[in-house]
C-alpha cells in the first residue's frame, strides 16, 4: 500500500517536523508556539525552527507525490498506460548547448561581480541556449527517426542560427583583433593583421575544399584560435591601447594624424615640436 | 554451513577493444552518462590532489603556530584554510560521488542512459567553470572575508568566491536531480525502489538531502553576498574578523551535515562486500532503512552558529537536544552497515589472499566513518566542551576522508564499466591504504588536539604544546594522504588516456545490472533489454534458475 519512496521521505519528514518542535520548545518556544508555526505562542529560535520545519514539509511533500505516482515503478506505470512494457528512453543527440549554457552562466557570475556588460552578454548567452536547449529537446522526440529529427530541427533553427552565429562571430572577431591591434606597434599591427589575413584565407579554402577532417582537430582548432582572439581582446582592452600622438598641421588647421609613440619619437624634429602628447 | 552464490558465467573477455578516452569534441558535446560520469571524476580526483596538496602547506603552516609566514599573512592564510575545508566537501568528495553515480547508477537501475542527459553535461561544466573561479578568486587575494578590515581591493575578490561556490553548489544541485530521477523513474520492469541496489539507494537518499539542504547554503551565500556588495551590516556581518563569511557557512562542513557527504559510504559499503565475499546481503531492506536514518541524521543545515542569538542567556545550538540527539544517534546506522558487512564475509567464502583495492577502499571508509561518528559523539557531550575546539575539524577530516577512500574503492571496484579495463590492483591498494591511514592520522590527531583546548580557528595558536607535536602529526598524515591521492590520479588518468584490453565483464562476481553489461557498455548499455527483475540481486536470481534448470 504504502510504497518505498513514500515510506522513506515520509519518515524523514515526520522526523523532521517533530525535531523542530521539540527544537522550538528547547530554545525558548512556550504554550503552543511550535505546534502551531508560532500562532499560539512563541517558536524558540527561529531560524532552525523554521528549517528544521520547512524541510520537514518539504520532504512529506516529496513523500506524497512518490505516493501518487506509485514511486513511478515501471510495471504501475505500464498498467496505467495500458501496455504490456513503458517505451525506452528516447536516445539525445549531442550538443555543444549544455557547455555553451554552462560558460553563459560563468559569465554572468563573473559580471555580476565585475562588470554589468558581462553580465547582459552572459545573459544573452543563456538565453540563446535556453531556446536552442528547447528546440533540441523537441526535436528529439518530433518523429521515430533520429536522422528526419536532425534535418526537421536544421531546417527551423539553421536560418536563424547560422546568420546569428555569423554575425556574432565577426562582431566578437572584429572587436578583439581590432583591441589588439590598438595595443601593440605599429610593425605588431601590420604582422598581426597579415597573420589573421592568412589565417581566415587559409581556412576559407580547407572549409571550401572536400576534405574530411577529424572533429577533435576541428574542436580543438576553434577552441584554441577562439581562446586566443577572445583572450588577447581582453586583455589588449584592459592594457590600454598604445600612446597617440595628435598632429596638427603646420598651417595651424584642425585636422588630426595619428601615429603611434616610437614614430613620433623617431621623427621628432620641427614639425613635431608642439604636438601634444594624448594617452588614450 | 558456508554458503556462496555466484553469478552466471559471463566472464568472457569483450571482444570490443577497451575504450581509449574519447577526444574534446565527445567532452564538449557528449550525453552519454559514462563520458559525463567519466569527467566529474577527472575534475574531482584532480581537485582531490589539490586539496591535499593545500592541506600540507597549512600543516607545515601550523606546524609553528607563531606566525603565518608561509603565505605571507594570515589573511591568505585563513583564505586558504577556508578554501580548503569547503573544497573538501563541495570540489572533491561530493563530485567524486556524483561521478561514479553518473556512471554507474543508470546501468544499475537498467536504465540506457541518465535521466536529463544534457543537463547532467551542463552541470559537470558548470562545475568546473565554477571551481575555476572560485579558485581563482581565492588565489586573487578573494576566499569567504578576511581576518582584518576588508579593503576595496578584497571586496571583489571576495565577491567572486561567494558566486564562484554558489555556482559550485548549483551545478552539484542539478546533477543531484538528474542522479535521484534516474532511480526513481528510469529502473527497469521489475524493479521495485525496495530491490534497487544499494549504491543506487545511497546515492537517492545522499542526493534527497544534498536538494533539502544545499539550497539553504545558496541562501547563505546570497546573504554574505548582499553584506560585501552592498557594504558592511546590510544583513548583519562585515565579512572581517573572527573568521568572516565563513562563520556564516560553515556548518556545511560541520556535523551534522559533513555527514551527507559521506552518505554514499554505506552504499558502497553494502554493494562491494557481498560481492567480495560471494554472498546474497541478507536483510536488503534494513540496510536501506539504515542508510535512510543516516540521512536523516545529516540534515544540518538548520544548525547554524552564526545565526544563534548573542545574548550569553540563551543556550547555544549545539547545546540543545536535537543536536546532542543527531549528534549520538548517528554512529547507530554506522555500526549497523559494518556490522551486515561483516555478516557478509562471515558468511561468504571469506577473503582469500590479499584483499582487493576495491574491499579496502569499501571497509577502510566505513571504518573511518565509524571514526567519525564516534568523535561527533564526543564532540556533543557537553563536559567535553569540544564545540569550539578544533575537534570539530577532526570530525570534518574523517568523514570526508571516509568519502575519498570509498569513492577511491568504488573506483577500482566499477572500473571495467568506468574505464573499460581493471585498474592497477597494487596501485588501487595503495592508494586506497595511504588514504585510509593518513585520513585515520589527520582526524584523530585533531579530535584529541581538540581536549587539548586547541581553537577551531586556526589563527588562534595551540595554548599547550602538545597542540604543536599534534599538528605535527597532522601534518605527517597529510603528506601520506597526499601520496595517496596522486597514486590514484595518476593510474585514473593513465587508465582513461591509455585503455585497456582484455577485461573481463564481470570480474568480481557481480550481483546487480551493471555487471550484465559488455565491457566496456556499449551506448545504450545493454545489447538486450534486461530480462525481468525479481530480486535485489538480479544476477544472483539468474544463476539460481539457471542452476534449476540444469
Amino acid at each position: 500500500m504504502f510504497t518505498t519512496g513514500f515510506k522513506f521521505f515520509f519518515g524523514i519528514g515526520v522526523a523532521l517536523v517533530t525535531a523542530g518542535v521539540l527544537y522550538g520548545y528547547t530554545s525558548g518556544g512556550n504554550h503552543m508556539g511550535p505546534l502551531s508555526l508560532g500562532w499560539k505562542g512563541g517558536v524558540g529560535e527561529h531560524l532552525g525552527y523554521g528549517l528544521l520545519v520547512g524541510t520537514g514539509v518539504s520532504a512529506i511533500g516529496i513523500a506524497l507525490t512518490l505516493i501518487f505516482f506509485r514511486d513511478a515503478d515501471p510495471a504501475d506505470q505500464a498498467d496505467y498506460m495500458g501496455v504490456d512494457d513503458i517505451a525506452p528512453t528516447t536516445p539525445v543527440t549531442s550538443s555543444f548547448w549544455p557547455v555553451v549554457g554552462a560558460f553563459g552562466v560563468g559569465t554572468m557570475a563573473i559580471g555580476l561581480v565585475l562588470n554589468t556588460a558581462v553580465f547582459i552578454t552572459g545573459l544573452v548567452i543563456v538565453g540563446a541556449v535556453a531556446v536552442e536547449w528547447m528546440m533540441d529537446a523537441w526535436a528529439d522526440r518530433a518523429t521515430g527517426d533520429p536522422e528526419a529529427n536532425r534535418a526537421l530541427r536544421n531546417r527551423i533553427m539553421a536560418p536563424i542560427e547560422i546568420p546569428a552565429a555569423g554575425a556574432a562571430a565577426v562582431a566578437l572577431g572584429v572587436l578583439a583583433v581590432s583591441r589588439i591591434l590598438l595595443n601593440t606597434t605599429k610593425l605588431g599591427a601590420v604582422v598581426i593583421a597579415g597573420v589573421v589575413a592568412v589565417l581566415i584565407l587559409g581556412l576559407g579554402t580547407l572549409a571550401a575544399s572536400d576534405r574530411k577532417f577529424n572533429r577533435n582537430l576541428i574542436a580543438g582548432g576553434a577552441l584554441v584560435v577562439g581562446v586566443a582572439v577572445l583572450g588577447g581582446g581582453v586583455w589588449a582592452a584592459v592594457d590600454g591601447e598604445r600612446e597617440f600622438e595628435e598632429h596638427h598641421s603646420e598651417h595651424g588647421d584642425d585636422a588630426e594624424h595619428s601615429d603611434d609613440a616610437e614614430h613620433s619619437d623617431e621623427g621628432s624634429d620641427g614639425d613635431h615640436s608642439d604636438g601634444e602628447t594624448d594617452s588614450e | 554451513m558456508t554458503m556462496t552464490e555466484s553469478p552466471p558465467a559471463n566472464d568472457t573477455a569483450s571482444a570490443v577493444p577497451a575504450p581509449v578516452v574519447a577526444g574534446l569534441y565527445d567532452a564538449l558535446t557528449t550525453t552519454d552518462h559514462k563520458s559525463i560520469g567519466r569527467l566529474w571524476l577527472r575534475a574531482g580526483m584532480v581537485l582531490l590532489v589539490g586539496a591535499v596538496v593545500l592541506g600540507v602547506l597549512l600543516g607545515f603552516e601550523r606546524v609553528d603556530s607563531e606566525s603565518t609566514d608561509l603565505f605571507g599573512g594570515d589573511n591568505a592564510f585563513f583564505q586558504v584554510w577556508a578554501l580548503y575545508r569547503l573544497g573538501l566537501a563541495l570540489l572533491v568528495a561530493a563530485p567524486l560521488f556524483i561521478g561514479i553515480a553518473t556512471v554507474v547508477v543508470p546501468m544499475q537501475v537498467g536504465s540506457t542512459n541518465i535521466a536529463f542527459p544534457r543537463a547532467a553535461h551542463a552541470a559537470v561544466w558548470a562545475f568546473i567553470i565554477g571551481a575555476g573561479i572560485t579558485i581563482a578568486a581565492v588565489l586573487a587575494n578573494g576566499g569567504w572575508g578576511a581576518v582584518d578590515r576588508v579593503s576595496n581591493e578584497e571586496r571583489e575578490a571576495i565577491a567572486l568566491s561567494i558566486v564562484g561556490l554558489a555556482m559550485v553548489v548549483l551545478s552539484l544541485l542539478l546533477a543531484s536531480i538528474c542522479i535521484a530521477t534516474t532511480v526513481v523513474s528510469m529502473r527497469v520492469k521489475g524493479m521495485t525502489l525496495l530491490r534497487v541496489p544499494l549504491f543506487a539507494w545511497s546515492m537517492l537518499v545522499a542526493t534527497s538531502v544534498w536538494l533539502l539542504t544545499l539550497p539553504v547554503l545558496l541562501a547563505n551565500m546570497l546573504i554574505a553576498y548582499v553584506d560585501i556588495h552592498n557594504g558592511p551590516g546590510s544583513f548583519g556581518g562585515d565579512l572581517s574578523g573572527d573568521l568572516g563569511a565563513y562563520a556564516q557557512i560553515a556548518w556545511v562542513v560541520e556535523q551534522p551535515q559533513v555527514y551527507a557527504f559521506a552518505i554514499p559510504v554505506l552504499g558502497v559499503l553494502g554493494s562491494i562486500v557481498p560481492v567480495a565475499a560471494g554472498v546474497r546481503a541478507a536483510r536488503h531492506g534494513l540496510s536501506m532503512g539504515l542508510i535512510g536514518v543516516f540521512g536523516l541524521l545529516s540534515v544540518g543545515a538548520w544548525a547554524q552558529p552564526f545565526f544563534q542569538p548573542t545574548n550569553n542567556a540563551v543556550v547555544r545550538y549545539d547545546e540543545k537536544f536535537v543536536f546532542i540527539a543527531f549528534g549520538l544517534a548517528a554512529i547507530l546506522p554506522v555500526l549497523g552497515a559494518l556490522g551486515g558487512a561483516a555478516d557478509s564475509l562471515v558468511r561468504g567464502r571469506g577473503v582469500q589472499g590479499v584483499p582487493p583495492a576495491h574491499l579496502l577502499g569499501a571497509l577502510g571508509g566505513g571504518l573511518l566513518l565509524l571514526a567519525g561518528t564516534a568523535a561527533g559523539v564526543a564532540r556533543v557531550i557537553e563536559p567535553f566542551e569540544l564545540g569550539d575546539r578544533v575537534t570539530v575539524a577532526g570530525v570534518m577530516s574523517l568523514v570526508l576522508f571516509a568519502a575519498v577512500a570509498s569513492a577511491i574503492g568504488a573506483i577500482w571496484f566499477w572500473s571495467p564499466k568506468v574505464c573499460g579495463h581493471e585498474l592497477s590492483p597494487v596501485a588501487g591498494r595503495g592508494a586506497v591504504m595511504l588514504v585510509v591511514l593518513g585520513g585515520l592520522v589527520v582526524g584523530a590527531s585533531q579530535v584529541i588536539n581538540g581536549f587539548f583546548e586547541t581553537a577551531n580557528n586556526p589563527l588562534v595558536a595551540p595554548t599547550e604544546d602538545a597542540g604543536d607535536v599534534l599538528n605535527t602529526v597532522a601534518l605527517v598524515g597529510m603528506i601520506v594522504i597526499a601520496l595517496g591521492a596522486v597514486g590514484a590520479l595518476a593510474t585514473l588518468l593513465n587508465a582513461m588516456r591509455t585503455g585497456g584490453a582484455g577485461t573481463a565483464d564481470d570480474p568480481w562476481g557481480g550481483q546487480t545490472l551493471e555487471w550484465s553489461t559488455a565491457t566496456p557498455p556499449p551506448p545504450g548499455n545493454f545489447a538486450e533489454p534486461p530480462a525481468l527483475v525479481t530480486s535485489e540481486a538480479p544476477l544472483l536470481d539468474v544463476s539460481s534458475d539457471e542452476g534449476e534448470e540444469s
